[in-house]
């Protein structure tokens, strides 16, 4: 496993070189001009302010001149400075960044922790009104539109009924712990302050279930046919012909078995709902990647989106291959090679 | 041969116990923790908006929420009143030659930057030097000026190449703030004549203040909220609050969820169509207030596809053929007014231009008289945009319905912004919308945005002639003052009308929306809102 994990970091540089390349030329060849963006509408027509923005940003030197000035660049840990935001991207990427991985941990933590157990239940409940509710729930989960869902949970629970906290990572007028990881949850305890950690947990929890929709509803039918499936096995009757109890057989080999998949398919959802998180964040005032992302592909901001490009390639690389090692780690007879 | 271990099973199940009862004890403390987290003081305001800032450096920044911060952190000499005169506020008193080529500011000798520090004549041309010279987005303020010198510590003169009346309305611009030119410049900053190449202080601005404003800036956190705190070494009028936060909440209705609900207390973009609910809630206040942006539609007689514009008669039965009440209703709910020309109601000059009405049957006429007695068709290209409660798509499917009566089709194509931006100063668009909002009080900027002069915006891009008339009456309006400029710019502004370039849709109405426990919430032409007018009610 180590060669094979060794193997597949070093390719890493040559994947990733190839994602920013693809970026670059993509982002530059629509029709689109940037200096709209960066010298506004009314200083379209004055030749001074446009030619000054133009060598600024290096929009004068000609497209292979500027892929090698980036290329170089990047090889000094520099992604460039964002056309709109006016900062080096890796501190916007910096910034942006933790506030997308802590939700999306938290929604990959329901999803999995929910999903499994939703999965479980309706397995052991198979053809009964539990199984029903909760395959109708996976259902809507997987099926109903995430910014629909968001909403009207705001609406409810927060316009209305006035039990869940405003839109943001706190509320307002809440000072934000210390910089440390940028997960305000952790963040806040390694500050030792208990009132803005709840403050952090609870802005967290319906953005953070609301992201994890589809992926615990398809966890829910995973597990269940899983189970389902593993439970005809011949290996399960031979356990119970050995007098283990139904649910000892469940709990200790039946899920093991079945719940290998899911780990497959966190691998692959991480990717998913980190790069994908844009309208949690607009509809949850969510200052992310997602947004970063958006915003800078409608200014066409060329450093930015190269950088969100080569951080979504980053993200999806390491999560196939924790995944692969993940997936052999806990089925023997996979072999990765 | 047995996988049963029970001692192993018993520790697995304990650990899961442990772990589960963790999880929901974290859950249930986190739910009925009653302490609140450490939160900044209550005299601090927190105002709701979309944010559209494009730099916190006031030389480089161009934006309506960028006007609240400059004119928050940094002061101009003068400032403009709601009623449009000139109030001192850096310099204490200032005079203009005769002919206004020359201005004279003498500066407040309490004046004091943040630091502590005076604000000298130094300063002041220091940074209006580097607007000029950083040849950013607001360096057209500093047009025509050819000298800003500072003779003593207290007194500033600018030269301008012409004369320019209007200079004086142009310093109460936000953008026109002065900078602490020490702390600047040690941040990079530099007023050369290379500074467009050679500044490097705009990330230092994005995240320090240097001005003599109420306020210092905290924080800017792009895409989530501007803090501004108190300046203790305020020299004037202590200020209002404690802190300003500036919260970037992009959506209208998600901003009236947050305003009832007492997590902002004011709220600057929210749509006419909850008004109802702010009125029904006392805990809310609201107030409908005239605003100086318009949408407008313009038209390009030289550009590709727009041949049939020349005729001044299309142009006219075009503006005649749009049922402007039906527009306004589509996309405000009837909460806007109709405007003459490319100067907005209340403008100086706009008192008695001719406002447009809708007459299908008269621009029939004028389409027939000139020539297309079947009608016409007509490309319209513009960028989707929603920009002071109108939708661009909503105003546009209006506009080509009513102008379908009078036998004219418009065929419509929505574009991205970029899009639009690239085309419409090389190939252009025979017809296309946009909007317009304020920099400062003075009419000037419209004719020199709008006017069919040298170098006016909308004459490269329509590709017209210069109208040799309105030239002259430019130049001669910025040699008067007075009676005699407002009268040069009713004239201006008439020939604007005449030539029919730019159609004016709708003049948005604008909401003040804010908690009920605060007063002062205002529309300001040079600050967007005014902070030093808002307070909370003792």
């Amino acid at each position: 496993m180590l060669r094979f994990t060794l193997r597949r970091l070093a390719l890493m540089p040559l994947l990733l070189w190839g994602i920013v390349t693809i970026a670059f030329f993509l982002s530059r060849s629509v029709s689109s001009n940037p200096l709209v963006t960066i010298v506004g509408e009314r200083n379209l027509g004055n030749p001074d302010v446009v030619a000054a923005a133009t060598r600024r940003w290096g929009l004068d030197k000609s497209l292979p001149e500027q892929y090698w000035v980036y290329l170089s660049n990047l090889l000094h840990g520099d992604l460039g400075t964002s056309f709109r935001t006016k900062s080096p991207v890796l501190d916007d990427l910096g910034t942006r960044l933790p506030a997308t991985l802590e939700l999306a941990f938290f929604a990959l933590l329901i999803a999995v922790v929910l999903g499994t157990v939703g999965g479980v239940v309706a397995a052991r409940t198979q053809g009964r009104a539990a199984d029903g509710v909760l395959r109708v729930a996976a259902l809507a989960g997987s099926s109903l539109p995430v910014f629909w869902v968001g909403l009207v949970f705001l609406f409810v629970f927060y316009a209305t009924l006035g039990i869940a906290p405003s839109p943001g990572r706190l509320s307002a007028r809440v000072i934000p712990p210390p910089d440390v990881t940028g997960f305000y949850t952790v963040d806040s305890l390694l500050a030792g302050d208990w009132p803005l950690f709840v403050d952090a947990f609870k802005h967290l929890v319906m953005p953070a279930f609301i992201m994890s929709l589809a992926l615990l509803g398809t966890v829910i039918r995973l597990v269940r046919s899983q189970m389902l499936e593993e439970q005809g096995a011949d290996y399960v009757r031979t356990a119970r012909a050995k007098g283990m109890s139904r649910g000892q057989v469940l709990n200790k080999h039946v899920l093991k078995n079945a719940i290998t998949p899911v780990v497959t398919l966190i691998g692959v959802s991480v990717g998913l709902l980190i790069m994908g998180a844009v309208l949690i964040e607009t509809i949850f005032s969510w200052n992310g990647i997602g947004t970063y992302a958006v915003e800078s592909s409608r200014g066409l901001d060329f450093p930015a989106i190269t950088g969100v490009c080569l951080v979504g390639g980053v993200i999806f690389l390491v999560g196939n291959l924790l995944t692969d090692i993940a997936y052999a780690t806990i089925d023997p007879r996979v072999r990765l090679s | 041969m047995s996988s049963v271990r029970p001692s192993g099973r018993f520790r697995s199940r304990r650990g899961a116990r442990r772990a589960g009862a963790a999880l929901l004890a974290v859950t249930a403390l986190a739910a009925c923790s009653s302490t609140g987290p450490a939160t900044t003081d209550r005299t601090g305001i927190i105002i709701g908006r979309a944010m559209d800032v494009n730099s916190l450096d006031i030389s480089r920044s161009l934006c309506d929420t960028c006007q609240i911060y400059n004119s928050a952190v940094y002061e101009t000499l003068v400032r403009a009143t709601p009623d449009g005169e000139l109030d001192p506020l850096l310099a204490e008193s200032w005079e203009a030659n005769e002919d206004s080529t020359q201005f004279t500011f003498t500066l407040d000798p309490d004046a004091v930057f943040s630091d502590g520090s005076p604000v000298e004549a130094k300063d002041v041309a220091w940074s209006w030097l580097r607007l000029q010279n950083l040849q950013g987005l607001p360096s057209y303020f500093m047009q025509g000026i050819t000298g800003v010198e500072a003779p003593d510590e207290r007194t500033v003169v600018v030269t301008s190449a012409a004369p320019n009346s209007a200079f004086l309305n142009i310093a109460s611009a936000s953008y026109m703030g002065i900078v602490n030119s020490d702390v600047a410049a040690e941040n990079g900053a530099t007023a050369d004549a290379d500074a467009a190449s050679s500044d490097s202080a705009e990330q230092w601005f994005q995240a320090n203040s240097a001005g003599s404003g109420q306020y210092v800036l905290d924080s800017y956190a792009e895409g989530s909220q501007i803090v501004l705190n108190a300046n203790d070494a305020y020299w004037g009028e202590e200020p209002n609050f404690s802190s300003v936060t500036i919260k970037e909440v992009t959506d209208a209705s998600a901003q009236l969820q947050q305003l009832q609900q007492g997590d902002i207390d004011l709220a600057m973009q929210i749509s006419f169509d909850a008004l109802d609910q702010i009125e029904s809630d006392d805990s809310l206040t609201s107030d409908v207030v005239p605003s100086y942006n318009f949408l407008y539609l313009a038209l390009s007689p030289g550009v590709a596809g727009g041949e049939a514009l020349q005729d001044v008669r299309v142009r006219n039965a075009i503006r005649m053929g749009i049922d402007y009440d039906s527009v306004i209703d589509a996309t405000l709910a009837g909460n806007g007014e109709r405007q003459s020309t490319g100067i907005p109601n209340g403008f100086e000059g706009s008192d008695d231009l001719p406002i447009p009405d809708f007459d299908p049957d008269g621009a029939k006429a004028l389409l027939a008289e000139a020539g297309y007695p079947d009608g016409l068709t007509l490309d319209a290209t513009y960028p989707t945009f929603s920009a002071y409660g109108v939708s661009s798509n909503t105003e546009m499917q209006s506009i080509q319905q009513s102008l379908a009566q009078a036998g004219i089709t418009l065929n419509l194509s929505p574009v991205d912004f970029s899009t639009w931006g690239d085309a419409i100063g090389t190939t252009g668009y025979p017809v296309t919308a946009i909007y317009f909002a304020p920099d400062h009080p003075d009419t000037i900027q419209y004719f020199q945005y709008f006017s069919l002069i040298d170098g006016s915006v909308w004459a490269g891009r329509a590709r017209m002639p210069v109208n040799p008339e309105e030239n002259t009456l430019v130049a001669q309006a910025l040699a008067q003052s007075g009676d005699e400029r407002t009268a040069t710019y009713a004239q201006l502004g008439q020939l604007m009308y005449d030539d029919a370039i730019i159609l004016p849709i709708v003049n948005p109405k604008y909401i003040l929306a804010s908690s009920a426990s605060l007063q002062g919430n205002n529309y300001d032409i040079t600050r967007n809102l005014d902070l030093t007018r808002l307070s909370f009610a003792d």
